[in-house]
């Protein structure tokens, strides 16, 4: 009977325990979902470094030298030992440079998140290259979660958004990307491209403008901008009572530009009488130029080596006969009709840097682009110092072999090789060296053969080498025999030169 | 016979899920847990559930290609909470499961990794963290999340010696930023404990039957005790305190219960000396490891040799009618658990009256 109630009063026990449990559970599950919301602050561990690189990041110490002991029987040193600083330092060397610790600690963590951010950029371009637009999105969106302040990661996301048809998304990646760094061509490119696939072809072009002010020799954008224009030009017509998009607020000035250029309708401002100080300025009434002062950003500012400008003095008084580029310029503004205070700004900005840019650029941004632009004489061509500065200028004489020619005449063949350090490629190489046969009279420098050596001495040339064509090689062989027949070179030099060029 | 402090084994949640399931782990400070899975046409399932008053609820579920395996936490902090993976095909992962997106994934092992485990993500554990992976192509390896795509340790046959299937890894004795040591059962009955500051092995037994599973009492500790189950329903418990030279630790073996393999043993992580045995015939057996008076004595060549302790079996409870694979106490609560089984439920588990033992 004992046992009875015994085992009764368990089991009644054992259910007051599970519930008691339950409730408790209850208020456990509440507390953790409360605490779970809260769990947003910054972590941070001071963790001990990565198993196999212990040896490696070994704290370098420093080396103290002993200090000279005083000999025990030296009873004058004694007395001039000060036993209170001896003991500071002895506290001091516990404690140690704490707060430098500290600091480090931060740099390395943003170091390391910069790293991580790095690598999963690698990861997203891997995926890119396979087409893989997803995972490529993914990797960026990880980059930017750890890095947001870096223009590279959104306009590549951009891209796969692009890719992957998702073109609003694209063109907000590349604004934000614009927003980090605003002279970003790339992100230009793309934002334009996904505007004018999103029908908005004035947004598309002012993005357009903006990289060819960017890059004034960017044919890739100039070509897009014009099938823009050819698009705006038919379904202007039709749709011009319902634009597919609204402009935004960057568009607007560009826009009206835009309408009068089409309109030649010119509304005329009321003229505004100027105030003596501007007339001064602008020195109106004075038969002479004045030369602004030109603000330019460094990346805006014009690649080509600088100029030397001799300044003459003039009396006082004295004035110079204008000076021709006026004309040209405003002859320039006379064809083009485009007459926008915008496009004058421009000219007048780039004046500041050479004048005889003003008209190659002026023609080049105007006109269409390709065989028969103008060209600088050659003895207005400068020396290249650079691989940029040249490939700037070669690109920029594209289809204008002559000029290609008289611009490499002018470097001299001993510099190329630095010069091109080891940005040579085989594309310029087959183009130097078709040049170089066509007009191979023109080289006073030394002659082909100097420039064939000169070639050869450039940095990695085994790996350019290795990818001649066949028209390349002919070309060479054929310089190599006008080398030995004009030039008189001699025959081992050729024969090495063979060699160099891989025969 | 039972008496007024015996613990109760109760399901208190039970939840069928129409597919395979490997593992399972209690999401550090939350009430949620993720069960590990493979669906029948062989695509790798992660899900997050979360307890509200008596009922599971999924919150998210992610599918990959290859059927995952095993998971932890353990190198992940209790904020950043990230899932380590091995699955069939020998690949690592750790996922950000907030985001579901991986954060690491590294493919060494050439063949599914069994077993899975993690340490030094929380403050109070000592030491880098680390993951140690156990695959069937015979390797051992250690990663560190910090380092991408090679281990920091590989433990692996030497060349020319049969290469078994490692079961069972487990990490322990990181008491401090420098010692730590690995655990590893192998198919063949080997347990072989790696000293990763010394990079050598320390000790190596035979237990006559595969390794399933093992599990030191406690991670961030000198070790103490090491629990090490396998098939034909026999489990060993070894006393780590003392090292004999010759004989090596003392042991007791349970080999009382005839309930086939046992799959999985789980130390609670509130009572170090209290630990739970899953049972291929569905039982759950809660075990008390009883210390002897005097923990090792000295013996005529004046080396110290361990003494082993006593074994009382607290409950035990049938609760699945298939072997159960997984089993993890909860951290933050006493006596709560969640257990994967072969009959494809995930259960919910509460043990009462734990806190009198």
């Amino acid at each position: 009977m004992e046992k009875a109630f015994e085992i009764q009063r368990n089991a009644r026990d054992n259910v007051k325990s599970f519930q008691t449990y339950l409730t408790d559970l209850q208020n456990w599950e509440t507390e953790m979902k409360r605490k779970e919301a809260a769990l947003h602050g910054d972590f941070e561990q001071d963790l001990p470094p990565v198993r196999s690189k212990v040896r490696k990041e070994r704290p370098v110490q420093v080396k103290k030298k002993p200090e000279n002991r005083i000999p025990s029987s030296d009873y004058k040193a004694w007395e001039k030992f000060d036993v209170d600083k001896a003991c500071e330092e002895v506290d001091m060397a516990d404690v140690g440079p704490a707060s430098l610790d500290s600091k480090k600690s931060e740099v390395n963590k943003q170091e390391k998140f910069r790293d991580e951010a790095q690598y999963e950029k690698e990861r997203g371009n891997a995926f890119v290259k396979q087409n893989k637009w997803d995972e490529a999105i993914a990797c960026y969106n990880r980059a930017i979660e750890l890095v947001k302040d870096d223009a590279i990661y959104y306009a590549n996301r951009g891209l796969c958004y692009l890719k992957k048809d998702s073109l609003h998304q694209a063109e907000n990646d590349c604004t934000e990307a614009l927003k980090l760094d605003p002279t970003y061509v790339k992100a230009l490119q793309r934002r334009a491209t996904a505007r004018e696939r999103l029908g908005s072809l004035r947004a598309a072009s002012s993005d357009l403008n903006e990289v060819i002010k960017l890059e004034p020799h960017n044919a890739a954008a100039k070509r897009q901008l014009e099938t823009i224009k050819t698009r705006m030009g038919t379904k202007g017509a039709k749709s011009k009572s319902s634009p597919l998009s609204t402009p935004t607020l960057e568009e607007k000035s560009f826009t009206k530009a835009k309408t009068e250029a089409a309109k030649p309708k010119v509304i005329e401002l009321p003229q505004v009488e100027p105030t003596p100080l501007e007339k001064w300025k602008e020195g109106l009434g004075e038969n002479i130029t004045v030369i602004k002062t030109v603000k330019k950003p460094p990346h805006l500012r014009s690649k080509r080596a600088l100029k030397h400008i001799t300044i003459k003095e003039i009396p006082l008084g004295c004035t110079v006969p204008k000076p021709k580029i006026i004309e040209i310029d405003n002859l320039a503004q006379g064809d083009t009709n485009n007459n926008s205070d915008t496009k004058k700004d421009i000219d007048l900005s780039a004046k500041g840097d050479c004048i005889q840019d003003n008209i190659t650029e002026k023609v080049g941004g105007n006109l269409v682009h390709g065989v028969g632009h103008k060209v600088p004489p050659i003895d207005k061509m400068v020396a290249p110092v650079n691989s940029v500065q040249f490939m700037n200028e070669w690109k920029y004489l594209r289809g204008a072999d002559e000029a290609r020619s008289d611009y490499l005449s002018i470097i001299d063949p001993k510099k190329i090789p630095a010069i091109f350090a080891n940005a040579l490629e085989s594309d310029v190489l087959s183009e130097l060296l078709r040049t170089l046969y066509e007009y191979k009279d023109k080289f006073t420098l030394g002659g082909v053969g100097a420039y064939l050596q000169a070639f050869a001495n450039v940095k990695r040339f085994s790996a350019l080498a290795m990818f001649l064509t066949d028209n390349d090689k002919l070309l060479i062989n054929k310089m190599l025999v006008h080398c030995k027949t004009k030039e008189a070179l001699s025959d081992d030099e050729v024969a090495e030169l063979k060699n160099k060029y891989e025969f | 016979m039972e008496n007024q402090d015996t613990p109760q084994i109760i399901t208190h949640i039970e939840h069928n899920l129409n597919h395979s399931l490997f593992d399972c782990k209690w999401i550090p400070c939350s009430a949620k847990f993720v069960v590990i899975g493979c669906l029948p046409k062989g695509s790798g399932t992660i899900e997050i559930f979360e307890i509200t008053s008596g009922e599971i609820n999924k919150i998210k579920e992610i599918e990959r290609p290859n059927s995952y395996k095993c998971g932890t936490f353990g190198a992940s902090s209790d904020i950043e909470r990230r899932l380590a993976t091995g699955d069939f095909k020998g690949t690592l992962e750790i996922w950000d499961l907030e985001k579901t997106c991986q954060v690491y994934i590294t493919k060494e092992h050439t063949d599914i990794i069994n077993s899975i485990d993690g340490i030094g993500g929380n403050t109070f554990n000592c030491g880098a963290p680390e993951l140690v992976t156990g695959s069937r192509d015979g390797t051992v390896k250690v990663w560190d999340p910090r380092q991408r795509g090679k281990p920091v340790a590989n433990m692996q046959p030497m060349k020319g010696e049969i290469k078994r299937d490692c079961w069972a890894v487990a990490f322990g004795n990181s008491f401090n930023d420098a010692e730590r040591i690995v655990v590893a059962g192998y198919d063949n009955g080997d347990l072989k404990m790696f000293d990763l500051r010394t990079m050598s092995l320390r000790w190596e037994c035979n237990l006559r039957n595969g390794v399933c599973s093992t599990e030191f009492d406690r991670k961030d500790i000198p070790m103490n005790k090491l629990v090490a189950t396998t098939l034909e329903g026999k489990f060993h418990v070894f006393d780590i305190r003392t090292q004999n030279p010759t004989k090596g630790f003392a042991q007791v073996l349970d080999n009382s219960t005839k309930s086939g393999t046992i799959w999985v043993s789980r130390h609670l992580p509130q009572n170090r000396d209290i630990f739970v045995t899953c049972a291929g015939n569905g039982q759950v057996s809660l075990w008390k490891y009883e210390y002897p008076e005097q923990r090792f004595h000295v013996d005529g060549h004046g080396v110290a040799v361990g003494v082993p302790g006593k074994l009382n079996r607290l409950q035990r409870m049938v609760i699945s009618s298939q072997p159960i694979n997984a089993l993890d106490w909860n951290k933050d609560h006493l006596g709560l658990a969640v257990a994967t089984a072969y009959d494809q439920y995930v259960r919910v588990i509460v043990t009462t009256k734990l806190n009198l033992h």
